[in-house]
């Protein structure tokens, strides 16, 4: 689930960077930073929006290096159990597969994936129908649904399933082409 | 449409689904006003009623107000039940009460030409009157096809609940390392996996993980596998009795499945039905004897402007009129009539009389009665707003006639009254009665005339006076 929230970082900047563009090059670096990250508790920052305000810089003793208290609008994206997503296929084995919904990555164990769908190794590995009808592969886009996050300081993985009505297949490259 | 297929859905799923359901934040707070079984109680109410008020019910069923309400409001949650609130005065709340009370949906109210001492102040004060006692009033009914798919959609539930226990279905995967028997599960194994084989391999010897089965009995953790059993047969046997024990809600919800869903709409539109229907009722009874002891028939307001329509009957001095009204059948009152009715009464006070309805709205008070009398064969032919201006015209054109001549009028008004089609304004006693339909009975044609208590002096100026207010009304 994506949220726009306030974040705040303390932000380091160099003195050569102290003039006219101070407040730009803050903003420039917070962007590097921060966009792309993720953190446990509020999960992936995916942009940043906006700066909300900026605190009075403090002379760090030795360095001169000055630390800005910066508040700044994002948007992150959060994954939450029982939430669905749609997601490409990133990796096919007999334990299931990895799929990727924008940052975060998702594991379907095979006990997860419906029953009617066999795994079949080979060049590239697949789960398809014994009518053939449908398959999963690398780059296959499934809808799943999340059932069990793990979330670290600095990753989020998440387990999902495709076990449960509408989920599964919504595009089948190798069908296509 | 039938209801009652549905009105027995509602009790089965109230007996299966609310029978122990204590309402209230804290349960344990209140330990003397224990509620448990209320609410099937109150559903099994609702079943018999459609509209009705938070406290008719509450009346009903010797509850508290407010422990209805908290009930009430957990049904609303629960999507059981539609709910309306209203602004009403105190008076249309009397009104209402007496409308609905009766089973019949005949609404009798006695506007009886005596009239008592509140009907008349009523009167007097106007529309302020109205503005100051504005109560908020709850209504409430069941709403059955929301229950329709409220019982199917819990059932639903229930079912895939234990249905996905017994598959396991949200578990998480477990792996197990076959030489040095280190577990992982699902939610390790973005770093378990090797390059090599695109499998997951052990961070300790590097072996080959293996996916536990449910049914591995042997290997480690027997324990588990035991808890698990007993867990899915605890999930198995739930799931056959609810079967067992919900068969009667499923079976009756099949049997509703292909029926009309009886709706009773809103709060307003079943209002305005009910009105429909009570006046052909009346309009059925028109030789009832109630007409003649000079009973009115009231029907609840319609919608924010205020109608009320009454019918009065004659008092006793105008029995014989009363009679003849009696006699006659009602009509049933066109919706636009409804609508211009309710500006009149809102400017009037709303005291209606009711009668066989000719598209003459008189909300006038009696004082006027002479110039009305004057006025009203005409008026009882038009139709529509037409009739309004037309009839405007023509009334202030008699007006001016009639100012000049008002006093001998007031005498003679009594003569003319008599037998005309439509009279109005025979509130001699400062009745309710507003609206006066096709043949009101006017007191003033037994000879005893009154001066309409809404008027505060009978002199032809100040009617005239009120009778532009009504216009512009
Ligand atoms: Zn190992």
């Amino acid at each position: 689930m994506f949220f726009h929230i306030i974040l705040e970082r303390n932000m380091q900047l160099h003195p050569r960077h102290f003039g006219r563009d101070l407040r730009d090059k803050l903003v420039a670096k917070l962007m590097k930073d921060v966009e792309g990250t993720c953190s446990g508790r509020h999960g992936f920052v995916v942009a940043i929006t906006g700066i909300e305000s900026v605190g009075k810089g403090l002379i760090r003793d030795g360095t001169g290096f000055v630390t800005f208290p910066v508040k700044y609008q994002c948007v992150v994206f959060r994954p939450f159990k029982g939430e669905i997503l749609e997601a490409v296929v990133t990796m096919v084995n007999k334990m299931g597969f990895f799929a990727e919904a924008g940052p975060v990555q998702i594991f379907v164990s095979n006990h997860l994936i419906p029953d009617d769908m066999e795994f079949q190794s080979g060049d590239v590995p697949n789960y398809t129908t014994s009518d053939g009808s449908v398959k999963i592969q690398k780059e296959s886009e499934v809808r799943l649904k999340i059932i069990g996050t793990r979330i670290d300081a600095t990753e989020i993985f998440c387990i999902g399933t495709i076990k449960d009505d509408f989920l599964g297949v919504i595009s089948d490259p190798g069908a296509t082409s | 449409m039938s209801i009652e297929p549905f009105n027995r859905l509602v009790k089965l799923a109230a007996r299966a689904f609310y029978d122990d359901i204590t309402k209230g934040d804290n349960p344990s707070k209140n330990t003397r006003s224990d509620n448990r079984g209320i609410a099937v109680v109150v559903l099994d109410a609702l079943t018999r009623r459609q509209w009705v008020r938070e406290e008719d019910l509450a009346k009903d069923l010797k509850l508290q107000t407010k422990q209805l309400r908290r009930t009430l409001r957990f049904f609303e949650q629960e999507k059981l039940i539609a709910v309306d609130h209203r602004k009403e005065t105190a008076k249309s709340a009397k009104i209402y009460n007496s409308a609905f009370n009766d089973n019949n949906n005949y609404y009798v109210h006695s506007a009886n030409g005596n009239g008592n001492g509140s009907s008349i102040n009523n009167g007097g004060n106007g529309m302020g009157d109205d503005k100051v006692k504005m109560h908020t009033h709850s209504y409430c009914c069941l709403d059955y096809a929301q229950i329709h798919d409220v019982v199917r959609y819990r059932l639903h539930r229930m079912r895939k609940y234990l249905r996905d226990q017994l598959d396991d279905k949200n578990k998480i995967q477990e792996y197990l390392c076959s030489d040095c028997g280190k577990k992982y599960n699902a939610l390790d194994v973005s770093r378990l996996i090797s390059m090599e084989d695109m499998n997951f391999h052990c961070e300790r010897c590097n072996a080959e993980l293996v996916a536990e089965m449910d049914n591995a009995g042997e290997g480690a953790g027997e324990g588990d596998d035991n808890a698990r059993k007993r867990s899915r047969e605890k999930y198995n046997d739930m799931l056959n009795r609810m079967e067992v024990q919900l068969k009667p809600l499923v079976e009756q919800l099949n049997r509703v499945k292909d029926l009309a869903v009886p709706e009773l709409g809103s709060l307003q539109a079943w209002e305005a039905r009910a009105l429909a229907a009570a006046r052909a009722a009346n309009g059925g009874s028109g030789g009832d004897p109630r007409a003649n002891q000079g009973f009115g028939t009231r029907m609840p307001f319609v919608g924010e402007p205020k109608i009320e329509v009454a019918i009065s009957g004659v008092d006793d001095t105008g029995g014989s009129i009363a009679a003849q009204n009696g006699n006659e059948p009602i009509k049933v009152l066109p919706p636009w009539m409804i609508k211009q009715g309710m500006k009149l009464t809102k400017e009037q006070l709303g005291e209606l009389k009711e009668e066989p309805m000719d598209g003459s709205l008189d909300p006038l008070g009696s004082s006027d009665d002479k110039k009305k009398a004057v006025t009203e064969p005409e008026d009882s032919k038009h139709v529509q707003e037409e009739f309004m201006k037309a009839y405007y015209a023509a009334y202030i054109k008699r007006e001016q006639e009639t100012t000049v001549a008002a006093s001998d009028a007031h005498l003679s008004s009594t003569e003319r009254l008599v037998g005309e089609k439509s009279k109005r304004g025979d509130n001699d006693d400062g009745e309710d009665v507003e609206w006066e339909e096709e043949a009101p009975v006017d007191e003033n044609t037994s000879g005893n005339f009154k001066v309409d208590l809404n008027v505060e002096a009978g002199v032809s100026e100040e009617e005239d006076e009120d009778d532009i207010d009504w216009e512009e009304g």
